[in-house]
């Protein structure tokens, strides 16, 4: 039999300023095959969302055999070990689930009346414990995510754009292919002892974490989580040795074409990994740059001088040291070089001059109402605890806010120099593919 | 005691939900504030809405460029000062335009509402529809469309729309460079006066929700002077679609977007919940028979579904999927195969039992945010529907037979009473 050691740990408390976000009150405990469980009661609702996350992502593929984790979330729903179908029981109590693979992790949630939670005990332990490994299911989910390949990434005009730009600013790290993989043909060639292997490797209760939160009572959580997960074997410890992606030395350039109807470019800079220091830092410096209509670019590269007709700025968020990243889409007559010079000069003065008083006090403002609104639902909150235990510790979840607030000035004129260095640059120019001549 | 994992552990079945009720205000001029107070969290969404979408326009775009550009300028602040001004509090703006309705959407910290408000009042009575901010909205609704106009996806849906509709009616109306082009400022300046500046408009504030707060709105929104009501156009649905094909070549695409359906009927109608369960077999939901065959089985797509769509004055029924360009004749078949199955064979009941209970379990789990409660009130309040109409949702679905079932497969579900679209080819 497990054992359960509950920590009990209130968090949020001797924080005598007004917040304008709540604090995700939790208890954890973990059970003696090393599945950490984590529990946000909230009473104000009478569902539950059940969040399991698995610590394995793109990032942990071998360069052979990329697309695997992303192939692997199809598979959890094709039957487990006792239970032939994932998805009519959920249904059957009134529940909705789905899953999603990033470069970092794998996540899976059900949210169902609360009544019900124990459906989602039973069938999270049992696709646990093992799959049903029907080649029938991998056959088919193979072509699914062909297709998928195919609707989202070549059927749209720019869907192409990560496979052109991860290998372009990414040289060492695993990063440097999508989740989706590197080449269709991985997934083509997978066998069926690959799937056994990534599971019994990387879907271990060990490396996981099960975020359980709603109309639930932490009792009931450690009863049927011993009942369900409890004697679930633990695997090996997996340790993680990806290499570190090399300082980037000198700006780089890629061009690439495809019949889009408007040139466009995409500019990308390294910056520090979502729970690392310096990493808010980096999304306000690119908040201050293009979110919205009132950001830097837009002003002064749409409003000012038309040169582009959309553009904006974001960061990935990954573990990992991630990416910011500038789009737009240029104005027809203007040369892709002449609206990258335009960038450019922009980035340079946010370097010289830094970000002024007004615009960090409105980004923190932005960050800080981002934040209240991602936390109005229970999933959210329940996949927020998931991503900080994930990452090292559940209470980072509850630390964005003060992180925010503490912003200065001075922090983000820093993180211009450091990231927005032209040889920490990587660009793409997309160009319109000129279709063959119409006869007139 | 050793675990039997093939059991699946007891479960309740959802037998009904409270959709918690707006406080209803009346402001001093006449328009009404519905607030939905719940929520741990300090946010608030307030939203002004005006019966006043392409169904009431004169000239076809007037209704959105009216809208939008209520952000580009008002007689004190300019385009970017009024961006400033929201972004400043951390504030999120949408212009929101349907065929039915537009309405301006203000997400923001509880604690700044009384400084978006005064906003919000200046945008409504204010704007002035600058040329060249018109001519930069106008040129970026062009390269939008021509974007759009790459993706399968909207040809196919905005073309179903047409056929169904027909291009004289606002349902079946969609943008084209030549609207966008043509469209005058004086078309966007009336219909900004007449339904915008001296509208009738209804206001509905959803979240952390303190009693300060409709005081204020009393003062920001309530003293202005509104219009008369505004006639409701009368139009006609042109329907000569049946039995029809149309394909959109696009010789480079590798996929097909295929659109399939007609014209049906809105939440008025007495079969809407028979419908509603019969499409969710269907299509409506992963386990929906269209995605058992021709995803999970056959693996041609990566999604396919069916949806009973409803507008103010009208509905339809769309089945839609992204498949392989050589697929398109094949998931065509398909699709008309579950068609015949649902009308031929009667639907066994467990397969009928977890629709239904996914239904109800999908509805209980949609009303959990003040957000969720509002956007439900909204239709209730909009649609003049009546006010208990979500409180019964879940008996009427449980209410639904197999028998209902094929009842509503044979009159609303025959291939022969549908258009099919394809953007892409065959």
């Amino acid at each position: 039999m497990g054992f359960c050691r509950p920590l009990n740990k209130p968090s949020g408390f001797g924080k005598n300023f007004v917040r304008s976000t709540i604090m995700i009150r939790y208890k954890q405990f973990t059970l003696e095959n090393g599945l950490k469980v984590f529990v946000h009661e909230d009473f104000s609702t009478p569902m539950a969302a059940v969040n399991i996350l698995y610590n394995v992502g793109s990032r942990d593929e071998d360069e052979e055999r990329t697309g695997f984790a992303h192939l692997f979330e199809h598979l959890m729903f094709g039957g487990s070990q006792h239970i032939p179908n994932y998805d009519i029981p959920v249904q059957n109590v009134g529940g909705e689930n789905n899953a999603f693979t990033s470069p970092d992790i794998t996540n899976y949630y059900i949210t169902l009346p609360a009544d019900n939670v124990e459906t989602a005990f039973w069938l999270e332990s049992d696709r646990m414990l093992s799959l049903s490994f029907d080649p029938n299911v991998l056959e088919v989910q193979r072509k699914v995510v062909i297709e998928e390949f195919k609707q989202r990434y070549l059927n749209q005009p720019y869907g192409d754009m990560w496979l052109k730009l991860r290998p372009l600013a990414y040289k060492e790290h695993p990063y440097r292919w999508a989740t989706i993989g590197k080449d269709i043909e991985h997934i083509e060639r997978a066998t069926m002892d690959d799937v056994k292997d990534f599971f019994f490797r990387f879907y271990r209760p060990n490396n996981a974490i099960l975020v359980v939160a709603g109309a639930i009572t932490f009792e009931e959580v450690q009863k049927l989580a011993e009942k369900w997960f409890g004697n679930i074997p633990a695997g090996q410890p997996y340790v993680r040795n990806i290499p570190k992606e090399p300082v980037q030395t000198e700006a780089r350039y890629l061009e690439t074409s495809a019949a889009v109807p408007l040139n466009s470019i995409i500019k990308v800079f390294h910056m520090p990994g979502r729970y690392e220091e310096g990493f808010y830092a980096a999304d306000l410096l690119s908040d201050v740059l293009g979110r919205g209509k009132s950001s830097r670019l837009y002003q002064k590269l749409l409003k000012e001088r038309a040169i582009f007709n959309s553009i904006n700025a974001s960061v990935t968020s990954s573990l990992d040291p991630g990416l910011l990243l500038i789009k737009g889409n240029l104005n027809p007559g203007i040369s892709l070089e002449e609206a990258d010079r335009a960038v450019n000069e922009v980035l340079q003065e946010l370097i010289d001059t830094g970000a002024t008083e007004e615009e960090v006090t409105k980004v923190k403002n932005q960050s800080e109402a981002s934040l209240a609104f991602s936390e109005v639902e229970l999933l959210n909150r329940a996949m927020n605890l998931a991503f900080a235990a994930n990452a090292g510790n559940v209470d980072w979840a509850n630390q964005d806010a003060d992180i925010i607030r503490d912003l200065t000035v001075n922090d983000l004129h820093q993180a211009a120099k450091n990231i927005l260095r032209p040889e920490n640059s990587s660009t793409l120019f997309y160009r319109v593919e000129t279709k063959e001549p119409a006869l007139v | 005691m050793q675990l039997d994992r093939s059991i699946a552990p007891d479960f309740k079945l959802i037998s009904s939900i409270n959709l918690p009720e707006a406080q209803t205000h009346t402001l001093e001029n006449g328009i009404l504030l519905h607030v939905i107070n719940i929520g741990e969290q300090p946010v608030i969404r307030i939203e002004c809405i005006f019966e006043a979408g392409n169904w009431y326009e004169k000239q076809i775009g007037a209704s959105y460029f009216a809208i939008k550009m209520l952000s580009e300028g008002t007689s004190r602040l300019n385009s970017g000062e009024i961006s400033e001004a929201f972004d400043r509090l951390g504030a999120f703006t949408e212009m929101m335009h349907t065929s039915d309705r537009i309405g301006i959407v203000v997400y923001c910290l509880s604690r700044f509402l009384p400084e978006v408000l005064p906003l919000v009042s200046q945008l409504i009575q204010h704007a002035t529809i600058p040329e060249k901010e018109l001519e930069e909205l106008r040129n970026i609704t062009l390269q939008n469309l021509k974007v759009n106009k790459e993706k399968n996806a909207y040809l196919a849906t905005t073309e179903f729309r047409a056929r169904l509709f027909g291009t004289e009616h606002p349902y079946g109306q969609s943008q084209d460079e030549d609207n966008i082009e043509q469209l005058s400022f004086d078309a966007i300046r009336q219909h900004y006066n007449q339904f915008i500046k001296n509208g009738r408009f209804t206001v509905v504030l959803a979240g952390q929700v303190e009693e300060a707060d409709i005081t204020l709105i009393n003062d920001t929104l309530g003293k202005s002077q509104i219009g008369p009501h505004q006639a409701k156009p009368a139009f006609i649905v042109k329907s000569a679609y049946q039995g029809q094909e149309a394909v959109i070549e696009k010789p480079d695409a590798v996929q097909s977007s295929i659109r399939m359906g007609r014209v049906l009927f809105n939440r008025h109608h007495e079969d809407y919940f028979k419908m509603l369960v019969t499409n969710e077999i269907l299509g409506g939901y992963f386990g929906s028979r269209l995605m058992k065959n021709i995803r999970e089985e056959k693996g041609l797509t990566y999604g396919i579904s069916s949806h009973v769509a409803t507008l103010r004055n009208a509905g339809y029924f769309m089945i839609g999927t992204d498949v392989k360009k050589e697929f398109t004749e094949l998931t065509i078949e398909e699709i008309k195969k579950e068609i015949t199955k649902l009308q031929t064979e009667r639907i066994g009941e467990e397969e009928l039992t977890t629709v239904k209970n996914f239904m109800a379990g999908e509805f209980a789990g949609s009303l959990n945010t003040a957000f969720e409660v509002a956007d439900r009130q909204k239709v209730l309040l909009l649609d003049s529907l009546p006010a208990d109409f979500f409180n019964h949702y879940i008996d009427k679905i449980q209410a639904v037979t197999s028998e209902d079932v094929l009842e509503m497969a044979n009159l609303y579900l025959k291939p022969e009473d549908m258009i099919v679209v394809i953007a892409g080819g065959k």
